[in-house]
């Protein structure tokens, strides 16, 4: 019964911060309550028993992705009011075919059946709660040993995030002063100061 | 828990392994070496490319699997593993070829080119490779995102950012909804792997599939749709092929094109293998739209990048009759179809690359005027290049065209084969206007000599490749064949 | 109804993803808004995952899920970045507004 009840909470947060996300009139206000929804959906993750992954979420998504959103919505100067041209005429036809594709869905999953000998195909049960394996140290075991493949791979996909976000968007300005450190260090009163003697009542 | 590792299990994957350590000594290298251009760090990865398919042509002899306990491995390297890989390596390697002194000229060359470029390679090497919807996900992933920012690689230029992010968004949409399917799949089989999909629905099994099972293998075929830009998915590839700087273009109409086309045929023939009832009409439909809209939509185009991008839709669409054949005659078919479109598109884009009027990039299909008469050579590469691709025998195109249309015959799919014919004689207008333009019409402004040597080694190889074709068809022809009878185990035993 | 069985986190997911998918038609200028429906697509394929992971008994779901968050994340940053650069070329982050490619 509570547990019914914290579920039907999650999951109202959960669908209504993303109804809003798509139709909130400012970015910024879509950027929090995206946050919003990624937290309920940690929720319903802890629900299910997934506690790593919903730390994860929380973690990596609000922690860093959102942020990151936030970031670029503010940086750039955005004509709120031009972008919403065409919300509205689109509406009708959007919602409505959403809808059906909703409800098909729903139908669908109504009644969800597995494949007849689907406990013989799962290749990595999940260990009964007495024998003391958490979550966090069970996905582990597999990510390192199984799908290390996968955990290197998804390194490399990182990487060419990192290479493609720096050749897009880092530029060297030429007019922009930087700290040289070794330069600065490595200056001595010999080659910076110059002792000049001035001539007394000469002038300059 | 402790398990022994033996580096030999690592083997099967050893081109990829090798490709990777390249990218990223030449990432140290580029960013130790504060070099401006890209010329030596394109040469070295043309290099690490040609190694790579040398390491490929070693394997494939049997199947083999890396990563996770046989069949159920994450990573199968077999015959048509191994000849698709050989397509990638070498139109990755013959477009990064031609790119080297066309980004210097233009300025924008840069070390992290060709770094991208072998990501990309490495990304779809991992799609070939896929035995897992998982490493098919991380695979699709790594060549998407590098080809997302080779596509707004000249940043400083609006028509290529717009670019970029057109094909960002419906990309990111199509990885979505490819997600979707294969979570649905998950949930209905409870294991990813292709083989695990493949036993429960195969005939010994005989489990009528439910519908979310169809719901999801339709989202998982719709996400690959539009990653072979297969009609009605096919809208951001005029865009992009128009915006994106030629040499990316070229790469992006050889390469990615053919890797997921694998790719395709891998999960059709693979998990998919006895739905064939289900997956059959989704295909042949696919087929027929993108040879229509490929043969149509060119007609009016005046951009000589956009024209190929419908060209390339239309190659699709071909490709596309040989998978809804699901034969071993239909998979070879399409691999021999594959393999001169590489051929193909790599000579044309080499020509494109050199249209330049006194040092500036020109596009426009008129521009191609008297080229008949100023530089004959060209205009013969050309020629021969357009009849081969609008399928006039006895050039390469015709044949790869004729292998496919058998196919589907001999699996019954007449209306198929006659309808793809008809969209083959509106194409091969489109084809003869280009050459009625280079022969026919008055030169305006002649362009600059090409004096680049990759550049008239490309156009040269590929003339040469889709003329000489109908002589020595035989090491094609029994490559394909042994590539595809890999995919249908049960045909050959 | 107090019941909740697997049915429930799938239409809940379902619910998520037809909103993503909506999203994007929905705001077909603004680019930031149609990266954050991808974002929502994405949770309802995690949402999907990690639900058949509970309900199977099977951790491979969640191994799954981990590595679609992470790509997810770098996903974001290139779209982002391009979205940036696109930015300084434009001024505006509308794609329709008067294309430089036509559709």
């Amino acid at each position: 019964m509570i547990a019914a009840l914290i579920f039907y909470m999650f999951a109202a947060f959960t669908v209504g911060a993303g109804v809003m996300v798509i139709s909130a009139r400012n970015p910024v206000h879509s950027v929090l309550f995206l946050i919003l929804a990624f937290f309920n959906a940690a929720g319903l993750f802890l629900l299910l028993g997934a506690e790593f992954l919903a730390m994860v979420l929380v973690v990596v998504y609000v922690g860093a992705v959102a942020v990151l959103f936030l970031f670029v919505v503010m940086m750039l100067d955005i004509n709120l009011s031009e972008l919403r041209e065409g919300f509205l005429t689109y509406l009708p036809t959007g919602g409505v075919i959403a809808l059906v594709l909703l409800v098909e869905l729903a139908v669908t999953f109504g009644g969800w059946a597995f494949a007849p000998d689907v406990e013989a195909l799962v290749q990595a049960p999940v260990q009964a709660a007495a024998s003391g394996v958490t979550n966090t140290e069970a996905l582990g075991a597999l990510i390192y040993t199984k799908y290390v493949f996968l955990f290197q791979a998804s390194g490399l996909i990182l990487l060419v995030a990192m290479i493609g976000t720096i050749l897009l968007t880092l530029r060297t300005r030429p007019g922009s002063r930087k700290q040289k450190i070794a330069a600065q260090v490595a200056r001595t009163a010999k080659n910076s100061v110059e002792l000049v003697k001035v001539p007394t009542g000469g002038g300059i | 828990m402790t398990q022994t590792f033996a580096f030999s299990s690592l083997v099967p994957a050893l081109p990829e392994l090798f490709l990777t350590v390249a990218a990223l000594a030449l990432l140290m290298l580029g960013v130790f070496r504060k070099e401006d251009g890209c010329r030596q760090s394109t040469l070295l990865a043309i290099i690490a490319m040609a190694i790579a398919l040398v390491l490929t042509s070693q394997l494939g002899g049997s199947v083999s699997y890396a990563f996770g306990g046989g069949e159920a491995g994450l990573f199968v390297m077999d015959g048509f593993g191994a000849f698709t890989k050989a397509m990638v390596l070498l139109g990755s390697a013959f477009t990064l070829g031609m790119s080297g002194t066309f980004l210097e000229r233009e300025k924008i060359g840069r070390f992290e080119y060709p770094v991208l470029v072998l990501f990309a390679t490495v990304g779809m090497m991992i799609m070939i490779s896929a035995n897992d919807f998982m490493s098919l996900y991380l695979g699709l992933e790594l060549q998407s995102l590098s080809l997302y920012v080779l596509a707004a690689y000249h940043r400083d230029n609006l028509k290529a950012t717009e670019a970029g992010v057109k094909y960002f968004v419906l990309g990111a949409l199509a990885s979505g909804m490819l997600l979707y399917g294969a979570s649905l799949l998950y949930g209905f089989v409870g294991t990813t792997s292709f083989d695990g999909l493949a036993k429960v629905f195969g005939a010994e099994h005989a489990v009528r599939p439910s519908l979310g099972v169809i719901i999801g293998m339709v989202f998982v075929l719709a996400g690959l749709a539009f990653k072979i830009s297969a009609v009605p998915f096919h809208m951001w590839a005029p865009d992009v092929y128009e915006g994106a700087p030629t040499p990316v273009t070229a790469f992006f109409a050889v390469a990615p094109k053919i890797a997921a086309l694998a790719l395709f045929t891998r999960v059709i023939t693979g998990p998919f293998g006895d739905l064939a009832g289900e997956w059959r009409q989704v295909v042949i439909f696919l087929a027929l739209a993108s040879m229509f809209l490929g043969a149509f939509a060119a007609i009016g185009q005046t951009n000589i990048k956009r024209l190929m991008a419908y060209s390339s839709i239309g190659h699709v669409g071909f490709a596309l009759v040989g998978i809804a054949a699901n034969s071993v005659l239909g998979i070879q078919g399409l691999l021999i179809y594959l393999a001169i479109y590489l051929f193909m598109n790599t000579g044309v884009f080499a020509i494109i690359l050199s249209m330049r009027q006194k040092g500036r990039l020109v596009e426009g299909i008129d521009d191609l005027a008297g080229l008949g008469k100023t530089h004959p050579a060209m205009a013969f590469v050309m020629m021969v290049l357009m009849f081969s691709m609008a399928g006039i025998p006895p050039l390469a195109g015709f044949w790869g065209k004729l292998y496919v249309f058998l196919a589907a015959v001999e699996s019954g799919l007449m209306a198929l084969a006659i309808l793809g014919v008809l969209s083959s004689v509106v194409s091969a207008y489109y084809y003869l206007r280009i050459i009625k333009v280079m022969y026919f019409d008055e030169a305006l402004e002649p362009f600059d000599r090409q004096t680049d040597r990759p550049m008239r080694l490309v156009m040269g190889l590929s003339a040469l490749v889709v003329l000489v074709f109908t002589f020595i068809p035989g090491p094609l022809l029994v490559g394909a064949k042994a590539a595809a009878a890999v995919l249908f185990p049960a045909a050959a035993g | 109804m107090f019941a909740i069985g697997l049915s429930h986190y799938l239409t809940v997911a379902a619910i998520l993803f037809t909103l993503g998918v909506a999203g994007i038609f929905l705001n077909r200028k603004n680019v930031i808004i149609i990266m954050m429906s991808v974002e929502l697509m994405l949770l309802a394929v995690n949402l999907n995952l990690v639900a058949f992971s509970s309900f199977l008994g099977d951790l491979v779901g969640q191994v799954f899920a981990m590595f679609v968050l992470t790509v997810a994340a770098a996903e974001a940053a290139i779209g982002l970045a391009i979205v940036v650069v696109f930015f300084r070329n434009r001024g505006t982050i509308a794609v329709e507004e008067i294309s430089q490619l036509k559709g």
